[in-house]
């Protein structure tokens, strides 16, 4: 299989060989590849330097967290690629954006109204967890539709609280 | 004298109690809500007893059936912890009334010093330098604060009377925007503590947070256990402690002077037990008493371990009427300490709280290191009490290896199931500034960025690379394997759709 895997602005062509062998950009390596425990952690060893990692699925792609640094990455095969270049634009510009509530918690304020227009940024709900008020803002400008929730309301985890249109 | 100790707390902090009390061979008593029957301290101790729903008013901050619980198991001493009941002088006092040993300052210490106005305004007239403000005015109403405000000038902090941890705190730059600000940190003043009373304070600006560690007995004796820096802070909440502070450094004269007015500030409310006097000092060495904590701290370890004292048995000791057994002179610094408050919150995404159940997790050990926690693989971070589950604190000879051993003892700990912000930490022993102690308490939110790498220290961009995509392609083989077994009894079209509407 060939995947173009992005990080920022570097795009790297992987293709995955035979069982222990990848080639980065036409350069083969080596590596041996485990999960631990059933766990999301990961041992990689690329040409016997040890490597342990997590990987998170997140919206936008794969979050990789090595060594205290986050990196943030797309992993496409060509034809997703291909599929994606024709739409040109990232998911968050167009549909609808349903916030949903990562974690948790009790609403204190919801500073927005119904049919409201916000920019990207304004704060739309502020949501008490764990003793901390903590803002939620909007990812785009766009305008305020379907509020589900009112002050006071206690929340769960990935429940959506309101629409941006 | 009682032989039996209530802990009224949870997590890390009722972990370290009831060690204190094993080695001193006392038995303990856990109290637990709904959500910490499986909590590491109900695990640990002698006995354990229910006392109500997950949320803190209905369980850890019910003194009433905290102290019923103290009679009935027998426990002669009620220890606080910190946060909850432990500053409360009306709990405090209820102990007492009921017979019972409270492990700390006497009520009226707790209440003269728990109202910041008045604490201010006591110490002040010991002769204990302040920061200017609206101490000791009573509650204000908007209007007369807005009047005061441009006298004790700008920048200048609003902050909650029955405050601390940050919550109902605002900074003003300007008049003009100080009256929004005002009804923000009333508000948060109010759902926080249930008083929505501000007052004012004089931002020092350039300013270090430096508290000092304190003791004293029944028998008049009060010694100080020398600084910790705490300048580390986001949002007013400590991240990194340390101890000795690499301002004062080889200061000793700076030390000792600080040392004695906190002393002084302790004995101006007739203190008794440990305690902590909390210092703003700004870049030329000119100090003012902020607050004291009448409590134990959440970073009283990297004390500990520079001083050689264990702060809680001495603190079960006090309460027991023993004299101690130091005076000033015996008291030494020694080496060097840091600690890092691991939080469960997601340091790449504005440090929101993370909970989820612990899947997994490597402590981290070898020489040096030491970890103070209360959760464990599979146990679950709940939304109802606060994020920090862990302290890793390292001890060295000398504060360049306390740093070179933190960086290592981050890399080896691992916590799967929530985020953490052991990668902020790490950041942080990378930082030149902080490698240099040169930081203040705005360097977190002002000058330091989790993306900007300040070392030309190797990307490993490609190995993230590789990693990702291994991953999804074994994400990808799977998921093939599934589908092409036509397990699903509707098409998968459908199964999306549905899905799909799902997560809405």
């Amino acid at each position: 299989m060939r995947y173009v895997t992005t990080i920022g602005e570097r795009e790297y062509l992987i293709e995955i060989l035979s069982d222990g062998q990848v080639a980065v950009d036409g350069v083969v390596y080596n590596v041996d590849f485990e999960s631990l425990s059933g766990q999301p952690v990961h041992s990689l060893l690329v040409d016997n330097h040890s490597y342990e990692g997590s990987v998170y699925p997140v919206e936008e792609g794969w979050q990789v967290l090595l060594r205290g640094t986050l990196y943030m990455v797309q992993v496409e095969d060509e034809r997703e690629k291909r599929l994606r270049a024709s739409l040109g634009s990232g998911p968050a510009d167009y549909g609808e954006y349903h916030l949903k509530a990562p974690m948790p918690g009790l609403i204190v304020a919801i500073p927005v109204n119904e049919g409201q227009e916000v920019a990207k940024g304004d704060v739309v709900v502020i949501l008490e967890s764990m003793k901390m008020q903590n803002e939620l803002k909007s990812p785009r400008a766009g305008k305020i539709a379907r509020l589900r929730i009112k002050p006071g309301d206690s929340v769960e985890q990935r429940a959506t609280l309101l629409s941006v249109v | 004298m009682f032989n039996k100790v209530l802990i009224a707390n949870r997590g890390e902090i009722a972990v370290r109690i009831i060690r204190a009390c094993r080695e001193l061979g006392m038995q303990t008593v856990a109290v637990y809500s709904e959500a910490d029957r499986q909590a590491l301290h109900v695990r640990l101790s002698d006995e354990a007893y229910y006392l109500g729903p997950a949320p803190a008013r209905d369980s850890y901050l019910r003194g009433d059936k905290i102290i019923a619980i103290a009679m009935e198991s027998g426990a002669g001493g009620i220890h606080p912890g910190y946060g909850f009941l432990a500053e409360r002088a009306d709990f405090a006092q209820a102990c007492q009334d009921a017979g019972l040993v409270f492990i700390g300052p006497k009520p009226s210490s707790i209440a003269a010093m728990g109202d910041k106005a008045v604490a201010r305004a006591t110490v002040a007239a010991s002769g204990v330098p302040v920061v200017p403000g609206t101490e000791g005015e009573g509650s204000l109403l908007d209007e007369e604060l807005l009047s005061l405000a441009p006298k004790i000038g700008f920048p200048l902090l609003i902050k909650a009377t029955a405050g601390g941890g940050g919550k109902g705190m605002r900074e003003v730059q300007a008049l003009d925007e100080m009256a929004g600000l005002l009804q923000a940190a009333r508000r948060e003043a109010e759902a926080a503590f249930g008083d929505g009373n501000v007052y004012l304070e004089k931002l020092v600006e350039g300013a270090r947070h430096i508290e000092f560690q304190i003791l004293a007995d029944n028998h008049g004796n009060v010694v100080h256990l020398g600084e910790r820096e705490c300048s580390l802070q986001r949002r007013h909440q400590k991240l990194l402690e340390e101890c000795p502070s690499p301002f004062v450094g080889d200061d000793d004269e700076l030390r000792q002077l600080m040392g004695s007015v906190a002393v002084r500030a302790a004995q101006a409310v007739d203190y008794v037990n440990a305690g902590t006097i909390e210092f703003l000092v700004d870049k030329d060495k000119n100090f003012f008493f902020l607050e004291m904590n009448t409590r134990l701290q959440v970073e009283h370890p990297v004390t500990e371990i520079v001083t050689g004292f264990d702060i809680v048995k001495e603190q079960i000791r006090i309460a027991r009427g023993r004299q101690m057994r130091h005076t000033q002179e015996d008291i030494q610094l020694s080496g060097w300490a840091i600690d890092c408050r691991i939080n469960a919150e997601d340091p790449y995404n504005q440090f929101l709280p993370s909970t989820g159940i612990i899947s997994h997790m490597i402590l981290p050990t070898g020489p040096g290191v030491r970890v103070d926690t209360g959760v464990y693989p599979g146990f679950e971070i709940s939304p109802y009490y606060d994020s920090l589950i862990s302290k890793l604190i390292v001890s060295g000879e000398t504060r360049g290896e306390a740093i070179l051993r933190m960086r290592r003892a981050l890399e080896e700990y691992k916590i799967i199931g929530v985020r953490t912000n052991i990668p902020f930490h790490q950041r942080l022993m990378d930082s030149h500034r902080f490698m240099g102690g040169q930081y203040d308490t705005r360097f977190v939110e002002e000058r330091f960025s989790l993306e900007a790498a300040e070392e030309g220290k190797g990307s490993l961009e490609d190995i993230a690379a590789i990693l990702a995509t291994l991953v999804a392609h074994q994400q990808t083989q799977r998921a093939a394997h599934i589908i092409q077994r036509g397990e699903r009894d509707t098409s998968n079209w459908k199964w999306v759709g549905r899905w799909e509407r799902m997560h809405r």
